[in-house]
């Protein structure tokens, strides 16, 4: 038995082997198969095309010059909406509060930074996908919210709410048009993943200026008013990038 | 066994006299570069004429974005990851077109599309890699034919290395399997 089972396993070996040669053979004729040439009077035409608008082009500049003006522009427009805003928000937070939020949508803002830089320019290097990383730092914001504040319902919750979510809104939609306009520089490809890529630093300097004149530190409040608001407007930018993608074809 | 049809740095120092609007340079990347831009089309499942039609619209799109090449980076990743959204945005198109079909009942005799000759014509082991999901023979396109590394296929596909990995072998197993069924056997699984 113990002969018979040997020799069955070798010829399963060989059988194994002879397959994979196969498979490698016939994988490498598919790749080495035509070498397509494209017509020459295309290959003229094309050439003749391109030369018409040929100047000279400067290359944009490197990858952490592209994220220094990203997070330049963010840490700018922070620091100026919380002057004109007010901080009144700030000093009735715990320090716990204000770090804890700090800190999520400060890494929030690097990421996204770091993707629109990536995303701009064809064939750059991707550390994490957006979409897996938009929902880390959704997930850090709502735990922050649900976790760092009481929850306490306010007296009245919708008349408090609403002013915070329409701020927010009247933030959110110039930044994203003004991160717009900085990746506009680069290659930028219409699709509800460019909508979204672009709505989300503007959402992390709209939460953080919101967050700082906000005088209802409450889970509640800032799960609905802030937190669904930023959920709304992540969705209105990936529609508006997926309208603008089939409009534009 | 991967091959290597263009080297990188010779595309670079062209890439960089193209932005410096060098015309000889232009001509010279559009020699080298478009076979494998049309190989990469036709790979998608598309005609020669779609294919001819995408390379120049890809060319076009080279164009307008040369200034966002950096001479540092590599040249291949950046011309494929243009290619790619030429392709994707080729193919939103035909979707919403296909959408907005009428249906004709009689399709008059000359406009029937001369695929089931193509078909007929095409290998077994082309039908099998014609028949994987597009984001798997868009690898193995990227990985066999045009012989980038996986670094490279993931600059180009906006992924990272392990999703490419992922990718290049779930092919090779459905392939590996489609071969051992047109043998009569189960196939090999690694």
């Amino acid at each position: 038995m113990k002969r018979y089972g040997g020799r069955w396993a070798r010829n399963e070996e060989m059988a194994d082997y002879h397959a994979e040669s196969e498979f490698e053979r016939r994988l490498d004729a598919w790749a080495e198969a035509e070498q397509l040439e494209p017509r020459a009077d295309l290959q003229r035409e094309l050439s003749r095309t391109l030369r018409a608008s040929l100047k000279p082009v400067k290359p944009l500049p490197s990858n952490g010059v592209l994220l220094l003006q990203f997070l330049f522009a963010f840490v700018a427009c922070a620091t100026g909406l919380i002057a004109i805003l007010g901080k009144s928000g700030i000093h009735i937070m715990t320090a716990a509060q204000v770090g804890g939020m700090a800190a999520i949508l400060a890494s929030g803002s690097v990421f996204f930074a770091l993707h629109l830089v990536s995303r701009i320019i064809p064939g750059n290097r991707i550390a994490l996908p957006f979409w897996l990383g938009l929902a880390l730092v959704a997930l850090g914001v709502g735990a922050a919210m649900a976790l760092l504040f009481p929850w306490r319902m306010p007296g009245a919750f919708v008349a408090e709410g609403w002013p915070c979510a329409v701020l927010e809104l009247a933030i959110a939609i110039p930044a994203a048009a003004m991160f717009w306009l900085m990746a506009r520089r680069g290659a930028l490809f219409a699709s509800a993943g460019l909508g979204a890529a672009l709505m989300a630093p503007a959402l992390c300097l709209a939460l953080m200026a919101d967050q700082a004149q906000c005088m209802f530190p409450q889970a509640p409040h800032l799960l609905v008013w802030h937190g669904g608001m930023a959920a709304m407007l992540i969705a209105a930018g990936a529609a508006l990038g997926r309208i603008i993608a089939r409009r534009l074809l | 066994m991967s091959r290597s049809p263009i080297d990188d740095s010779d595309l670079r120092s062209l890439m960089t006299r193209y932005q410096g609007a060098d015309a000889a340079a232009l001509d010279e990347l559009v020699r080298r570069v478009s076979p494998l831009l049309l190989r990469y089309f036709i790979g998608s499942r598309m005609s020669r004429g779609d294919a001819d039609d995408l390379l120049q619209d890809c060319w076009i799109k080279i164009h307008r974005s040369r200034h966002t090449y950096r001479p540092s980076e590599p040249v291949i990743p950046w011309i494929y990851a243009i290619a790619r959204h030429t392709r994707l945005d080729a193919h939103r198109k035909q979707r919403r077109m296909e959408a907005r079909e009428v249906l004709v009942a009689n399709v008059p005799e000359g406009l029937h599309q001369t695929a089931p000759e193509a078909a007929q014509e095409e290998s077994g082991f082309d039908r099998m890699i014609a028949g994987l999901p597009e984001a798997q023979r868009e690898t193995l396109v990227m990985l066999k034919v045009a012989g980038m590394s996986l670094e490279e296929v993931a600059r180009a596909t906006s992924s990272t290395v392990g999703a490419v990995k992922q990718r290049a072998h779930r092919a090779y197993e459905t392939l590996r399997r489609a071969l051992g069924k047109e043998r009569g056997d189960g196939g090999l699984s690694r």
